[in-house]
């Protein structure tokens, strides 16, 4: 157990680049997302996460890294959350990476988290392109930390961190010694705005850069080739079929009811 | 001469423009028709949160010491999403102006508060009768006769006006000749009052180029839906024309509004002339397009439930403020052409 001291606690934020969400998603001839195409933005659950480390670190100090794999476009949402107010970044940028499940995502970003010494790291519960919300989960396995996810809210007394965990019920009330990992859902905060000297100030923070060969991973546990699951086949949604139009001839309630009761509402 | 904004500027923009489609929606400009108070404070404090308010209050009282080509950008997306509070008054015509002429007994209290979104300022210059939003002002700033002064909000007499736009309050406002703080008074110092002018009409140029630019796209994005005749109405000529010259208007007015800015910015001799030819296009083209976007929307334009009834009828109101196109163009007139025989 690690008793935590104000003025080093170090909190690792993961975030992620993304599609915008309203935007029409196509894949590439390798069946990853075309990422060229659209807009992209901070997956929005990491807003959340980001929020919430910047309020751990207003009420106990310490630093916030915002730690990110990706593209070299990835840095516009790396400059954002240093725009909200975290200290600094760290870019993982790598060809090979591309194509990356997540369970090849997962050692990366466990390998670029480990020994910086993070008291917590803090994930957004899951990203609005991939939708598998295991990435956290993964990365805790892989660096031994406890796992708190789906968190609706945050706290962290002395060496302890204690969070509401949200289930099909209400929540669970959980705690972990730190060092540990914590995701949030949407419901723990409001994220902020940056502010235009926030943006500003955000110019001059320092964003490393990160390959594979400085997080120490081979080319081939990683990337389309060394991920477990691989996309062998995608169709576009089929159009939304015509409902049925039933003109009311004085039999149109029971034409409702047989409906209803076809379906086993009634 | 080449100009272009630069990456902050075009960043500060995106940056305001998110928060402003998240947090300024129709109908909450709308609810300000009805509330009482004509002005959205989570919205304003969101401002003063980022920087906006105080973008023009000197560093030294906690704001960002920043200028009209700055400024004029996010004035433009406050236009855009038909924000009712004084933004115009407080920010852009306030703040330098006293940050110019202020007793120094009141100067840190009234720009500090502009920058953290505490003291909202009403402006009631010669030409502009009424104030906007006096009731919720903590500081009216007046013109009359050769002396420009300020006046507590709790020290007025106030008396709403009609307006043709309802989320915008105005009011007839009365006071204690005793209550009045000098500002300017004589010729010595006018020049600050004439500028405090031309950035008021500039403000209001930049704002109606939001309004115009978002009526447009309303309209656009009508003209592809709405089918007539069995093909969208947006195919038809007598349509897309119509539209056609709308955008002209605009796109038009918008470089002149930015130029003027640059004079504003730079304290060229020609500013006012710039100033006046921005505003003359500015209200032009957002008469055009609101009169267009009405026209193409058919009869559902003129039910106040669309939202477009909120932006032409602002269009409207800030066309005929701060000097309407022809006042400005016989202003131009004037420094082109000097004055009439």
């Amino acid at each position: 157990m690690r008793e935590v001291d104000s003025e080093t606690m170090k909190i690792v934020v993961c975030v992620k680049q993304v599609p915008d969400s309203w935007a029409e998603k196509t894949l590439g001839a390798d069946n990853t997302l075309d990422r060229g195409s659209v807009d992209a933005v901070m997956n929005e659950l990491d807003e959340y996460a980001v929020e919430e480390a910047l309020r751990l670190q207003e009420a106990h100090g310490g630093e916030v890294i915002v730690l990110s794999m990706g593209p070299s476009q990835t840095t516009d949402t790396i400059r954002k959350a240093l725009s909200m107010g975290a200290d600094s970044g760290v870019h993982v940028i790598d060809d090979g990476l591309h194509g990356s499940d997540a369970v090849a995502t997962s050692l990366a970003l466990a390998k670029a988290i480990e020994g910086r010494g993070a008291d917590l790291v803090i994930f957004g519960s899951e990203s609005t392109d991939a939708r598998m919300s295991v990435v956290p989960a993964m990365v805790a396995e892989r660096l031994g930390l406890p796992q708190l996810t789906f968190s609706s809210s945050v706290s962290v007394e002395g060496s302890t961190v204690r969070t509401n965990r949200v289930t099909e019920y209400g929540y669970d009330v959980v705690e972990a010694s730190l060092p540990a990992l914590v995701s949030v859902v949407e419901k723990i905060n409001e994220p902020r705005y940056p502010s235009f000297k926030g943006i500003m100030a955000a110019k001059k923070k320092k964003v490393e850069t990160v390959d594979l060969a400085g997080l120490g991973v081979s080319a081939d546990q990683v990337g389309l080739a060394g991920s477990w699951s691989a996309v062998e086949e995608a169709a576009a949604r089929p159009p939304k079929a015509k409902g049925t139009i039933v003109t009311d001839d004085g039999a149109g309630g029971t034409a409702i009811a047989d409906f209803l009761s076809a379906q086993k509402f009634i | 001469m080449r100009f272009a904004f630069t990456d902050d500027q075009l960043l500060l923009r995106d940056t305001v423009r998110e928060f402003l489609a998240n947090e300024c929606q129709p109908e909450q400009v709308r609810y300000t028709w009805v509330a009482d108070s004509g002005h959205l404070p989570e919205v304003w404090s969101g401002l003063a949160d980022m920087g906006v308010l105080g973008l023009t209050v000197p560093e030294a009282h906690g704001g960002l010491g920043m200028d009209e080509l700055d400024l004029v950008l996010l004035l433009e997306e406050t236009g855009r999403v038909a924000l009712p509070s004084p933004v115009v008054e407080t920010t852009a015509v306030a703040a330098p102006l006293l940050a110019a002429v202020a007793p120094a007994e009141h100067r840190e209290r009234w720009l500090t508060g502009i920058a953290t979104g505490e003291c909202i300022v009403g402006v009631g210059f010669v030409g502009t009768p009424f104030v906007l939003a006096a009731h919720l002002a903590d500081l009216v700033i007046l013109e009359r006769d050769d002396r420009v002064f300020a006046v507590a909000g709790d020290k007025l007499t106030l008396e709403r006006q009609r307006s043709v736009d309802g989320s915008r309050w105005l009011f007839d406002v009365d006071w204690r000749q005793a209550d009045e703080i000098p500002l300017v008074e004589g010729p010595e110092g006018w020049h600050e009052v004439n500028l405090a002018f031309d950035r008021g009409a500039l403000g209001t140029a930049a704002q109606l180029l939001g309004l115009a630019d978002r009526m447009l796209e309303m309209t656009v994005e009508y003209a592809k839906q709405r089918e007539q005749f069995g093909v969208p109405i947006g195919s038809f000529q007598a349509v897309k024309h119509q539209i056609a010259d709308a955008l002209l208007a605009l796109s038009f007015a918008r470089p002149a509004v930015y130029n003027a800015a640059y004079a504003m910015r730079h304290g060229l001799d020609t500013h006012s002339r710039d100033v006046s030819m921005a505003k003359c296009l500015a209200s032009e083209a957002a008469l055009t397009v609101g009169r267009t976007a009405l026209q193409c929307h058919g009869a559902i334009g003129y039910t106040t439930e669309y939202d477009l009834h909120l932006w032409m009828k602002r269009a409207w109101a800030l066309a005929a403020s701060w000097g309407d196109a022809a006042w400005h163009r016989d202003r131009v007139s004037l420094a082109v052409l000097g004055p009439r025989p």
